[in-house]
Parts: structure tokens; sequence; C-alpha cells
């Protein structure tokens, strides 16, 4: 009966049927992110369909039929974000180079307007000429009207217009006026309405036009802007901005995504700004971390061995202890936060002082270590407390007939065992809590930081958080610069991690 | 009775201290919810009068979308938990009994890939999301199904790892046989792997439930909209935001969201203690 759902023919249009239906949504997916022109997006769709097909037609590739969904989700949401993460760490990427050269291009051209020297402005209604877009222009100091289409500057006579109390001519013949809605809806406002050259009218609000004249020019042979109005010359600095080619910091603005190679990676050790702190953030960060585990195995095994007899009570004691391990430790940090706070906490009324806790770099640091040890002490306590259970008993009593006191018994026989079946889980416990976000994050925000001076990073910022920071915390988003410090992150927990497995020894199953 | 002094004494001191330091903010949090003051304080260690207004208020304010929150996380977890675990199994199952070209690397290149943190791709992730949305508003950033396919991404490498040592300790006789009576890898996957690995498959996605339940970062990056947001993310900018220092509401939300967590957490205590996922740590 089984069998055959797994072999007849109703299995065969089963899967037929799924396929069919996730090409289709893929297919229609690829060719959206084409015509968006989302070439890569849509190049991996169609590689995605291509595979999926060949796959589970294919009679042969049996082990690929039960790796591909796995594969395509982890190229997709993993390796593909890596590889990018590198790519990024390579380009000048941040508020004000986001965009394309393309992009920026056209931006800055389009944003490039000098308005005549008296600021002139004039009432319009925004409408259709003929079927083309047009403006009604009232001068009303001059007392004339036209109506002006991107390609003409047509004069009418006041006595042919409807014009309102205020002297604004509001219809004329052959002119069509639109409502607000369909204004916002059509591209006038990015149109450039005939005036006398080289100043043109633009239209600054849904009755206001204002004169304007192009001041850069675009040189598409030496790919280089001109100012129209000084004459002075910018160009590709090679750092994703235009620069002028007498004066470099006057940069036009916006900049584009440029590759600059490794200019990232050496600003973390040349510029002062990002090295000072990420110094300092490093070394906090590695403090942090092996206090952290230092703290919570201690506690963690102090508890295991004290409760490491059928004392009265274990039981309670012990599902009492793991609560804090089995709290969403979200909930848990965001409530310690809230009994850290100087005035309504309630750590400083039993303490029964005012202390700052966040405002002060040590205090602050104390008291993420402190909750870090209240969130992880109950793993250590398990995890040891399993541990020595396995320790073969007959080691100890050995060791005790040969005349070693209890002591002696820990120190040279229990703790070298216990460290060297733990090894792999300090390891791993410091390669999470290297990267532990949330904490950090929730606690304190990185802080205290004297924002005031500009600083990002705070006394109790982490390399994780402070690359947030970076990325996503700070007015200038810089994108690049994050995806650099990231990459060598990895490149540190790898190696950690590493060292980790191959003392758990997880390689050697490898067949 | 001095013999038990001096080898008990210190034992339950140890207990009993360190009892009091785990529960000591959780005991605050029971009573801060039940307190209509809404500060996070120690008024009493006794509560005085109990009152329900904060949880009232959960359920009722309009401002407040604690429901939906609730509901957001439990859909988004759930998916996760279920789709990871499924696909994830696949792999698994290849990985463990299936021979073919490139394994070895497979699985270091796997071994690899699950020690990467997420979040250190998140700049790259949000620039990615933000791409697909221009060609797919209904997938890219701001939306629960990105969210739910980036978590997908980010818990394979882990499942598919745990669940391969999982796999590797079912013995391989049992699907032997069954090739030996004919049975094609799939039927050998779908007759008798998976019924002999449900409960670990379970206990799998519970965890991996646990783990989508805690995490905060993207899903604060990627949820703008109030009414999209997770339990974690909502109560967090409800302290953090315009109720600020509202401890009362955000107590009970958050007990009412950790309630089972917790029971499926105490559940799976033999779990995590037997060693079985030795090198995961939870976040």
């Amino acid at each position: 009966m089984l069998i055959q759902l797994f072999r007849g023919k109703v299995a065969l249009a089963f899967k037929v049927i799924v396929l069919a239906l996730v090409t289709g949504v893929l297919i229609t997916l690829a060719q959206s992110a084409f015509a968006q022109e989302q070439y890569i997006i849509s190049l991996f769709l169609v590689a995605t369909i291509a595979l999926l097909n060949y796959t589970y037609f294919s009679k042969k590739r049996v082990p690929l039929k039960f790796f591909v969904p796995g594969i395509i989700l982890l190229a997709a949401f993993v390796l593909t974000p890596v590889l990018y993460t590198l790519v990024m760490s390579t380009y000048t990427y941040k508020t004000g180079n986001y965009i394309s050269k393309e992009q920026a291009t056209q931006r800055i051209s389009a944003l490039a307007l000098e308005p005549d020297e008296n600021g002139t402005a004039f009432d319009i209604v925004v409408g259709d000429y003929r079927n083309e877009p047009a403006l009604l222009v009232s001068d009303l100091n001059a007392g004339s009207y036209f109506i002006a289409t991107t390609k003409e500057r047509i004069e009418i006579d006041a006595s042919v217009l409807t014009i309102d109390e205020y002297g604004v001519a509001t219809a004329a013949s052959d002119f069509e006026a639109l409502d607000s809605g369909a204004i916002s809806g059509s591209d006038a406002a990015k149109l450039r309405f005939k005036y006398s050259d080289p100043y043109f009218i633009a239209v600054e609000s849904l009755n206001v036009g204002v004169v304007f004249r192009q001041s850069l020019e675009y040189l598409a042979e030496s790919d280089q802007f001109k100012s129209l109005i000084t004459g002075d010359l910018y160009s590709d600095n090679g750092d994703g901005n235009y620069a002028n080619l007498n004066d470099p910091s006057d940069k036009l603005e916006p900049g584009w995504r440029d590759p600059t190679w490794f200019s990232n990676y050496l600003r973390l050790f040349q510029d002062d700004r990002v090295r000072d702190p990420l110094v300092s953030v490093f070394i906090w960060t590695v403090v942090f971390a092996s206090l952290t585990v230092l703290t919570q195995f201690a506690f963690g095994l102090f508890l295991a061995l004290a409760l490491n007899k059928p004392i009265r009570g274990r039981r309670l004691y012990r599902s009492i202890l793991v609560l804090p391990y089995a709290m969403p430790s979200i909930m848990s940090i965001l409530i310690w936060g809230g009994m850290f706070n100087t005035e309504f906490g309630a750590i400083n009324e039993i303490l029964g002082r005012q202390i700052a806790w966040f405002q002060d770099p040590n205090f602050a640091r104390a008291a993420v270590i402190l909750v870090n040890l209240w969130l992880g002490f109950p793993y250590f306590y398990l995890v040891s407390s399993g541990s020595l259970q396995a320790i073969p008993t007959e080691l100890l009593e050995a060791a005790a007939i040969d005349g070693a006191n209890p002591r002696q018994v820990f120190r040279k026989v229990t703790l070298p065992l216990l460290l060297q079946i733990l090894s792999p889980l300090l390891i791993a416990s410091f390669a999470f809590n290297f990267n532990n976000f949330n904490l950090i994050y929730l606690l304190t925000g990185g802080g205290p930081k004297n924002q005031l001076d500009g600083e990002i990073a705070g006394a109790t910022d982490i390399l994780i958080s402070y690359t947030y920071q970076i990325a996503f915390g700070s007015n200038v988003q810089d994108l690049g610069l994050a995806s650099a410090i990231s990459v060598i992150i990895f490149v540190i927990v790898a190696s950690i991690s590493l060292y980790g497995v191959r003392k758990s020894k997880v390689l050697e199953s490898f067949s | 009775m001095t013999k038990w002094l001096r080898e008990n004494l210190w034992r339950h001191v140890t207990g009993v201290v360190m009892c009091l330091f785990a529960l000591f903010p959780l005991y605050l949090v029971v009573i801060t919810s039940f307190n209509e003051s809404g500060s996070l304080k120690v008024t009493s260690f006794l509560p005085t009068d109990i009152s329900w207004a904060n949880y009232k208020l959960l359920f009722n304010d309009e401002r407040i979308p604690y429901l939906t929150w609730m509901q957001n996380s439990l859909i988004i977890s759930g998916v996760v938990a279920v789709t990871s675990v499924v696909i994830g199994a696949a792999s698994a199952f290849a990985f463990s009994r299936l021979k073919f070209k490139g394994k070895k690397f497979g699985i270091q290149l796997l071994l690899l890939i699950q020690m990467f943190p997420a979040i250190l791709a998140l700049s790259a992730l949000y620039v990615i999301m933000e791409r697909v949305y221009t060609f797919a508003p209904g997938l890219g950033l701001g939306t629960q199904a990105g969210l739910i396919l980036v978590y997908l991404g980010g818990a394979m490498g882990v499942n598919i790892w745990l669940l391969k040592g999982f796999v590797d300790s079912i013995p391989a006789e049992l699907d032997e046989a069954a090739k030996i009576d004919g049975a094609t890898p799939m039927q050998t996957y779908w007759l008798i792997f998976i019924p002999l690995a449900a409960p670990v498959l379970a206990v799998v996605a519970l965890l991996s439930f646990i783990g989508t339940f805690n995490e905060f970062i993207l899903a604060r990056l990627f949820l703008v909209d109030v009414e999209n947001r997770t339990v974690a993310v909502g109560l967090q900018q409800f302290i953090g935001g315009q109720f600020s220092e509202n401890w009362g509401p955000f107590a009970a939300g958050s007990i009412i969201a950790s309630i089972p967590i917790v029971i499926i957490f105490l559940s799976l205590q033999r779990y995590i203690v037997s060693g079985l996922t030795a090198g995961s740590v939870k976040g």
C-alpha cells in the first residue's frame, strides 16, 4: 500500500505538479527581477530552476535529490551574503555612496540647478497643452502670461485667459489643468519647461514654478563634470565621488559605491579615528568573552560539585537553577536592564546607593558580566554535573587510596579530566560570547559613550555591536567598513571554532 | 549531626544562595506584573494587592497589538522549525547514509558554514533583501515571508549538522536490510528512516523553535510595521519607546511569552544535558 505511494503514478503526478508550481513561481520572480535590472538575482533564480528540474527529473542523481532544497537555501541566504560581505568590504559603500555610478551621474545632473540672480518664481498651473505636459505661467510683475512646454514657450494674451482675483491665470484654451493627485502621479516635477536659454522653469510645488539654469554639465568623453558657472572641472577621485580638480575636498553629491580594493581594510590600521576605537573594542571583546566563560564555568562547576551528592532537595534546587537558562534570553536581559536603572532599579534600592550603572564605564562592564553570569551559569552547571558523573569513580578511589586528600583529588584528577571533557564546550561558549550581540545591544546599547564627540564605540561595545553601529547606528552608515570588520571577526571566530572542533575530535568521524 | 553539618551544610548554603540569585529577577517580574504602579521596584517583597490591570491592558489596549505580536512569533518560529527540519533531515540523511563524490568536502564546508553567525552578514542580507523588495514586495525587506526565508537559510547549517549527528547514531543495519529487500533510497528514507528518527526530529524542531523565538536583531531590522513585529521586538520597543519606564505591561507580556518557551525547554532538558547538542550554545 504505502510502497504504491512512493512508486506509482500518483507519486509521479504529484512530483510533476509540485515541480511545475515551484518552477512557475520562480520563473515569474526571475522575470520581474530581470525587469527591475536585478540581473544577478535573476540569474540565481534561473540557475535554481535549472537545478531543481534537472535533479528531480533525472533518474540518476539520487544524493542530489536529498540535498537540493538545503543547498538552495544555504546558497541563497548564507553563502551569497557571505560572499557579498566580502565584495562590499572592498567598496566605498556608505551613506552618500549608496547607488551605482550611472545613477549617481544622472542624479548629479538632475540636482545641479542654479536659480537666476533674482530668484524669479512664477504662479503656475500644471497641466497638458495639446497632449503635452505644460505649465500655464502668470508673470505678475510684468503682467504677462505664457504657456511653457518642454519645447516651446507660447505667449498668450490676457484677454483670452480665465484670470482669478489675484491676477493669476487659471485656464486657457487647449490647456487642460491636472488635479493635485494627477500631478504627483505625473513626472512634471522632473521636467524642464522652456523659459529663455539657458534658464528654464522647474516645478517647485503645486502652483509655484522657479527659474533655474543647469550649473553642471557632464562631459561623457572625459567622465568629468564641468561647472557652467565657474568653469571648474570635477573628476572621479577613485573613492566614489566627483571632486573638484582645484580643491579635492569639494565633492559632488551623491557619490556612488566604488571598488577601492583594500582601502577599508587599510583604514582599520591607518585611520586613527577607526583604529583606536577598534583596538579598545577588540580588547574589551576578548576580556568580556574570557571573563564570561570563566565566571559562568566557575559558578556552574562549583554548584555541580555542591550538588553532586544525593542531598535532600536536590531535585528542587535543580529545577530552580535551570530557570534562567530556560527563560527567553531577550526578556531576561531587558528585565536586568530595568533592575540596573539608577532611580527606579531594584539593585540600587537593595544596595541603598544611587549608582549610575550605565553611565560609568567600569560599572557598566561589571553589570554586563554579572548579567551574563546569570544567563549562562545554569548551562555550565548542567554540563558540569553531567560530566562529573561521567568520570569513572575508580580513578577517584585510586587517588584516595594513594593518600590524596579530597582537595588534591579535585585538583589533580577531577579538574583536569573535566577540562578535557568540557574544553570544546568552553571554546564554543567563548566563540558564542565573542558575538553576543543581544546582551550588549539590549542591556547597555554599547554605552556609555560620548555621543557629543561623535564617538561610535562605547565602553561596553563588543566587535559585533560596534560593527552594527557602523552599519546601521550612526548618521553615516558605512556598510563597506562594517563588512571589512565582519570579515575579520569571521576569521577570528572560525579559527577559534575550528580549534575547538579539532579538540573535540569531531573531524575523526569523517569517512 | 556535626558530621552531617560538615559534609552537607555548604552544599545547601550554595544551593540556596544560587537559587535566590536565579530567582530574584524572575520574582521581581512576577510581582511587577501584578503591580499597577508600573515601575520595576521592590516596594515590598510580598505583593500587597494583586491587580490584573497589566494583563488586561495587554489584551485590550489598541496601541499594544500584543496578541498579534505573539501570533507573529509563534507562526514565524513554527514555520521555520518545521520547514528547516523537513529540509535539513533529507540533507542529513544523505550525508550520513549515501555515498557520493565530494562528501568529505561537503561536510567540511557545512562545518564552516554552521559556525558563521548570521549577524555578521547582516549588512549584506539587508542590501540583498532591499533589492528583492524592488521586484517582489511580498518577499523582500519588511515582510515576514522574507524574514522566514532568511531564518531558514541561517538555520540550515546548524540543523543539518545536529541532525547528521543523530542520524549517525541510528544503526545502519536497518536500512541495509531494506536495501537488500530492494528498497530505493527514497523508500528507505520515508519508510525506515523518518519513523525511526521522528522523536529526534521533534527535538531539533523544538530547539530551532526556541532559537527563532529568541532572535532579535534580524526581526528588528526586517519588520518595520508595528503589526508585523515579533513579540521580542514589540516588547523591547515597548519599554524603549513611547511607553518608556512602563514596566508593568512589559512584565506581564514577558511572562506570557516565556511560558511556552520555558515548558518546551524544561521538557528537553535531558537532551541538552546528554550532550547531544554539544557545542551549541543557546542564544
